[in-house]
């Protein structure tokens, strides 16, 4: 993406193509947010995988206690998963606003 | 009209994340509507039929409970009562049978008793007769001693001594 | 204005999002919510007027275990036996998000009203004012405001790092948090169902035959998604009910 822009602004500067800078802007615009996704959802993918591991193995260490690991797991991954999320509405800012 | 619900709008519009007044005002009044009409009339009503039947049903598992301990003390008290009435009877079954016991052993008893009476006589009889006989028996033999000491010595000899010859010779005979 | 990758045309995403009024100031969204409210209100009257002596069925029995799923699991393993109070408001939230968010896999409405900002804003702003008033009745605002600011245990010099961060995370981010969560949820199943539709569509319209088979692949994607989809939105139903009985939970109890 950042490379496609790279070429449209060598483009634009040179005068080549018809791209105006409201063309350009949209399609750095589109490059960042991109990345601000794919950023926003490392941290979280890590953290979910790492809270459903510990909830599995504990639910398989006491069976008895499943119940409980469950409703705290959830809680867990909806506390982590909010991180990706708010990168995803970031991403449809920089896209649309 | 129902078409246009089939309809995007075609317009560029605000950001697509900015709350929109008419859908948050909408929502807002279709929740609290919904909102109050559970809180004060529908869940409490389902509520209170739910703990009605439970407790329907809780009851209905205690009668049970109860029926189930009254039926086993029955069983118990029947139990006992059989136990009774057996014991009872071994009781008179093994007083009967002592009775009939005592019973036939006087019966025995007197039963041997009468057969020691007669074999008593009997024996008494023979030993009479026994003696008649032998009383016969040495009279006789002494009236023929008698004669034959006559016959042989001419006179007759004296009745005591023959007696007394013949019961030693028939004494010393027999033993 | 579209935006196209390799000729396929995406279209700009209000048009997926923004609907006509159908009358004045009512649109999709609109009749969807006031539908969710309709509906859980009917199946509960419906349960209501059942007699409650019988074994249950049908309405009654869906009422019940809604009520039942609500008290054991998500009343009793936050709030605990004293919060049973909070049952008809937990329910309702459960039952409004989640209608609200089924029809975004039902065919031909295929829009989930908390696609839209409108109704999760509203709902973490009810929340909001719901848990801060409990944390205000059972403590009093001095302490309710004393124990959320100034946690105890700190060291007095912390709580110039501590305060300002209680207060963004406490008063900011819980409200903000909650209706992004559930909207961005279902924005994002909204657009993956539009993507892989539209996908789908393009491909099996293409003009080289060879691509046609090729559509069978983002067909499939897209009945995996629908599916996909019952569980998300039954999920963050869920978790929007939870995490508001733990706010609640937080808030009527002094922290530590």
């Amino acid at each position: 993406m950042e490379a496609l822009a790279t070429i449209a602004r060598i483009a634009a500067e040179a005068g080549d193509a018809g791209l105006d800078a409201a063309a350009l802007k949209a399609n750095s615009a589109a490059a960042s947010a991109g990345q601000a996704y794919g950023l926003a959802a490392i941290g979280p993918g890590i953290g979910i995988g790492i809270i459903f591991g510990k909830a599995i193995e504990s639910m398989a260490r006491q069976p008895e206690a499943a119940g409980m690991v469950r409703t705290t797991m959830f809680l867990g991954v909806a506390f982590t998963e909010a991180l990706a999320l708010i990168g995803f509405v970031v991403f449809i800012l920089l896209k649309y606003a | 009209m129902l078409l246009s619900l089939l309809l995007a709008a075609e317009d560029m519009g605000p950001n697509p994340i900015a709350p929109e007044n008419k859908e948050l005002l909408w929502g807002a009044g279709s929740f609290l509507v919904f909102l109050f009409v559970m809180r004060v009339f529908l869940v409490p009503k389902v509520k209170k039929g739910m703990d009605a039947r439970y407790g329907d049903i809780r009851s209905g598992h205690e009668s049970a409970q109860a029926t189930r301990v009254a039926a086993q003390n029955d069983v118990h008290a029947y139990e006992e009562a059989v136990a009774k009435v057996r014991a009872e009877a071994a009781a008179r079954i093994d007083a009967a049978r002592q009775t009939l016991d005592a019973e036939r052993q006087a019966k025995v008893d007197e039963v041997n008793s009468r057969i020691a009476a007669r074999r008593a006589d009997a024996d008494r009889e023979l030993a009479a007769a026994r003696a008649a006989a032998r009383g016969e028996v040495a009279t006789a033999v002494g009236n023929v001693t008698a004669r034959a000491t006559q016959l042989v010595l001419g006179k007759s000899p004296d009745a005591s001594l023959v007696k007394r010859a013949v019961d030693a010779t028939m004494n010393g005979g027999r033993s | 204005m579209k935006f196209s990758v390799l000729a396929f045309e995406f279209p700009p995403i209000n048009v997926l999002l923004r609907w006509q009024d159908v009358l004045p100031t009512i649109n999709k969204v609109v009749i969807v919510s006031i539908l969710a409210s309709l509906i859980g209100m009917g199946l509960f009257l419906a349960a209501a007027r059942k007699d409650p002596k019988k074994a249950p069925k049908g309405a009654r029995n869906l009422a019940e275990i809604l009520i039942e799923f609500i008290e054991k699991q998500i009343v009793m393993q936050t709030l605990g036996p004293t919060g049973l109070g909070w049952t008809p408001f937990l329910l309702t939230i459960f039952i409004f998000v989640y209608l609200c968010n089924v029809p975004g896999i039902i065919p031909l409405i295929q829009m989930p009203a908390t696609a839209r900002m409108g109704v999760p804003a509203f709902l973490a702003l009810m929340v909001w004012v719901v848990y801060n008033a409990t944390g205000i009745k059972h403590q009093g605002p001095i302490g309710y405001f004393k124990s959320t600011l100034f946690p105890p245990g700190v060291p007095k010099a912390l709580y110039v790092l501590v305060t300002p961060i209680e207060f963004i995370s406490s008063i900011v981010v819980r409200p903000f948090s909650l209706a992004v969560r559930l909207f961005a949820n279902m924005l994002a199943g909204h657009l993956l169902l539009v993507i892989f539709a539209l996908l789908s569509e393009a491909l099996f319209q293409a003009r080289d035959k060879i691509l046609i088979p090729v559509g069978i692949l983002p067909f499939a994607m897209l009945l995996f998604l629908t599916v996909f989809e019952v569980l998300v939105g039954f999920l963050q139903a869920y978790i929007f009910t939870i995490l508001t009985a733990v706010y609640i939970n937080m808030a009527s109890h002094a922290e530590h």
